[in-house]
């Protein structure tokens, strides 16, 4: 009777405990053990997981091959991330009116981020097949002759390839939210913006894009960090080739962690990233006022 | 399509019942009348062992068919056990064994083991020594009769046993014997080279046959040769040309990598040199690419496992589960030979081992025993489906399998005389390392850098894993692995 009363101040906590010991199991408990493997020498292949001090660490600056893939995949980033912007801004503004078909022409050009990013990289291989791909056949009937391209083997055209498949991925997806944010843009603004003599680039400018300005910026945030991690469609794709001259640091990573079974080290690159990504992230959040 | 189905249409255990038997009745007449098969003492042992599960590991896709259609059920029928098969893709084989080893999980009871991975799962300790049990079960004569190649340079680590060699992997050349034997390809070749037209036993002939008739037959859509180039096939046929051009990959007193001697640079030019006159986009080819190329007519010579030669005579291709391979416009035309050099790789393979952490040890092996031993290992590899290739000496003259195909014959002897020449796998501590350094040449070698710039690079990253896993250590095994009969040619 007492207990029901006067309950107990704490039973809320009890309540939730489960919740909280199950997030902390699957959440940081990794986090931890991973540091802690990151100061060890633990591999697949070998006995001896004695302490390695900062060893790993060390070695992640003299690692060629980790600071390249980084490269590769700003690389990437810094080219694909506008490109699928600009397309995704311009795809909205087409469709903000009200065309014929045009929940059906959204429907279809959402399909592609539907698609399993590691599906979508094996199809566009097919695609871009020497042999038996159509976008050789295709290029071949304006050449007017056999156009023999190694989309995937030739230095030139493996970055132009993956950015592409990238692009056609991902642009709707930023379609998709700017579009929903242009919708949402107060109409009689833009309207008084043309009134008062406004073209459309400045009317753009300093009307529709401050309105659109947060969730663009949590576009480019979300599509940013996908770019960063960029694993599905370059693995099916190239594998990181030719050489590693495409191999990104999510790439790299798996290499060593369940090619090479490089365990501590691994862990340590993936604490390198964490790193890095704490600080742009949040720069950029502070950048683009998000965190207001 | 149900498994019902599936097993409609392949030939089925029935089928194999007779084969059996009759390849039984031939091996037991060859056998004293008081010695039981290794097969048979396998069965009555495993007897006492009704009602357990074994679990094995085998390679994903048509490997898997194997137990899952034929030999499982089998061993079912004659010992009470089930066999549960985990179908794990190749690249994943050895991540999966290693980690059920390291978790001390005891999930696989036997497995499938790529020979090169054997000095690391055994110095890991993730594979049982089967000395023991061969001896407990009798085993050893029937070892012995496994081809010499397999036998002596896939079995064992630092003395013992650890697999049993189960799969005969092995390059082979297939050329088209109606091409070379017309007189007017044999007559525009002469004409274009000053040479007569043969299968070449060099890789200098090779060169000059496979431009010769590119030259002569391209007009018809015919290439004088193909191969699969993407890198993982590559790096096979890299170590194959490099030995049989007289290179080594090591020093063996400081373990310094010399594939980037001249012979590495040769090798490597000349591989991309080739390119030139094989069908457009040749670097881009793999195992399934390459097949319909040559299966399609469209090259005179290729070089690639035993599958392809079944195939290209149409052996099981009428089967459901071969249903992806193309139709062989060229049955009856294909000619056997070693690949150029004479000593072909045996590339990858199969063994079969015990785990470590089985719960089932002696039931594990009494199953791999059984699977391995000449009576149901005949059976195995003539199953159309499962790419399992002949290993044993009985195999290349077993009466069911010569009469499989007109020139089956011919196919079993290049076989056999691969199974006494072949080269081993490069097999090291941490293989896959050096390999992985192998494969991202080759494809650094397609997009076209320079052959010593390349092989240099790969030389000192080679040297690198080499210091990080200690140059002694790896040094003692190097040692141990060159002194195997196959690890470079006799000269």
């Amino acid at each position: 009777m007492t207990a029901i009363a006067h309950p107990d101040r704490n039973f809320k906590y009890w309540l939730i405990s489960p919740a909280i010991f199950l997030l902390l199991l699957v959440g940081l408990f990794p986090l931890i053990f991973s540091l802690v493997v990151s100061f060890m020498r633990v591999t697949m292949l070998e006995t001896d997981t004695s302490f390695a001090g900062l060893a790993n660490y060390a070695q992640l600056f003299h690692d060629a091959r980790l600071w390249q893939s980084l490269l590769h995949t700003v690389l990437i980033m810094v080219i694909a991330l506008p490109v699928e912007l600009l397309l995704g801004l311009a795809m909205a503004y087409l469709f903000l009116d009200r065309l014929p078909g045009r929940q059906l022409l959204v429907s279809l050009l959402v399909l592609p981020t539907i698609i399993s990013p590691i599906v979508a990289g094996a199809t566009w291989r097919l695609l871009f097949d020497n042999r038996y791909g159509p976008i050789n056949q295709i290029i071949g009937w304006f050449a007017g002759h056999p156009v023999p391209a190694l989309w995937t083997v030739n230095p030139g055209l493996v970055y132009p390839a993956i950015i592409f498949c990238e692009i056609w991925q991902w642009t709707p997806f930023m379609f998709l939210i700017l579009l929903a944010a242009l919708s949402n843009v107060d109409r009689s603004l833009t309207e008084a913006a043309e009134i008062d003599g406004a073209r459309f680039w400045r009317s753009f400018r300093y009307v529709v894009l401050p309105a659109i300005f947060p969730v663009m910026s949590i576009a480019i945030l979300i599509r940013g960090l996908d770019l960063f991690r960029i694993f599905d469609i370059i693995w099916a794709l190239t594998a990181g080739g030719p050489g590693t001259m495409t191999e990104t640091i999510s790439v790299y990573t798996y290499v060593q962690g369940f090619r090479q079974f490089e365990t501590s080290y691994t862990a340590a690159i993936a604490f390198l990233v964490i790193a890095l990504l704490t600080v742009i992230v949040t720069w950029a959040i502070r950048r683009m006022g998000l965190a207001k | 399509m149900s498994i019902k189905e599936r097993e409609d249409t392949m030939i089925n255990r029935r089928d194999f019942g007779k084969i059996s038997l009759s390849a039984g009745l031939v091996a037991t007449m060859g056998r004293p009348a008081w010695a039981a098969s290794a097969a048979d003492t396998a069965v009555k042992a495993a007897q006492q062992y009704k009602g357990r599960t074994i679990t094995i590991v085998w390679e994903a896709g048509l490997q898997s068919l194997d137990p899952t259609h034929f030999s499982g059920p089998k061993w079912k029928e004659l010992t009470g056990m089930d066999v549960k098969v985990v179908e794990v893709a190749t690249a994943e084989m050895f991540t999966k064994i290693m980690q059920d080893y390291k978790s001390g999980a005891g999930a696989y009871d036997a497995l499938n083991v790529i020979p090169a991975w054997m000095p690391d799962l055994a110095q890991a300790g993730a594979l049982e020594a089967l000395d023991p049990y061969v001896e407990k079960y009798g085993y050893a004569s029937e070892l012995q009769t496994i081809a010499p190649t397999y036998r002596d340079n896939q079995m064992k680590v630092g003395g013992k046993i650890y697999g049993f060699p189960d799969d005969g992997d092995v390059f082979l050349m297939y050329y088209r014997r109606d091409l070379f034997e017309d007189p007017a390809v044999q007559k525009a070749f002469k004409d274009k080279t000053g040479k007569d037209l043969a299968v070449p036993k060099t890789w200098a002939d090779f060169d000059v046959v496979g431009a010769g008739l590119t030259d002569v037959l391209k007009d018809k859509g015919i290439y004088g040769a193909s191969f699969f180039r993407q890198p993982p096939y590559a790096m096979y046929m890299f170590e194959e040309r490099f030995r049989n051009e007289g290179g080594k990959f090591f020093d063996p007193d400081t373990m310094k990598a010399t594939i980037n001697s001249d012979i590495g640079v040769k090798v490597f030019t000349a591989m991309r040199n080739e390119n030139r006159f094989m069908p457009p986009g040749v670097e881009q080819f793999g195992f399934v690419e390459n097949l319909a190329t040559f299966l399609q007519g469209q090259s005179a010579m290729t070089i690639s496992w035993p599958p392809y030669g079944r195939w290209a005579e149409g052996y099981g291709t009428d089967q459901e589960a071969l249903n992806w391979v193309p139709k062989t416009t060229i049955a009856g035309k294909v000619g056997y030979a070693l690949p150029p050099g004479g000593h072909p790789e045996l590339a990858a393979g199969f063994a079969l081992s015990v785990s470590s952490t089985s719960k089932n040890k002696d039931a594990a092996y009494l199953f791999i025993q059984w699977l391995n031993s000449e009576d149901v290992s005949r059976q195995r590899v003539q199953l159309p489906y499962t790419l399992r290739d002949p290993f044993r000496d009985s195999h290349y003259s077993d009466p069911g399998y010569l009469a499989l195909w007109p020139n089956a014959k011919d196919y079993l002897a290049a076989l056999k005389q691969a199974s006494q020449t072949g080269l081993l796998d490069l097999s090291l501590l941490q293989t896959d390392k050096y390999e992985e350094v192998m494969r991202q040449a080759i494809s650094k070698l397609w997009a076209g850098d320079d052959p010593k710039t390349i092989l240099d690079a790969a030389a000192a990253q080679w040297n690198d894993i080499t210091q990080k896993i200690g140059v002694d250590k790896q040094k003692m095994v190097y040692a141990a692995w060159a002194a195997e009969s196959g690890a470079y040619p006799k000269t």
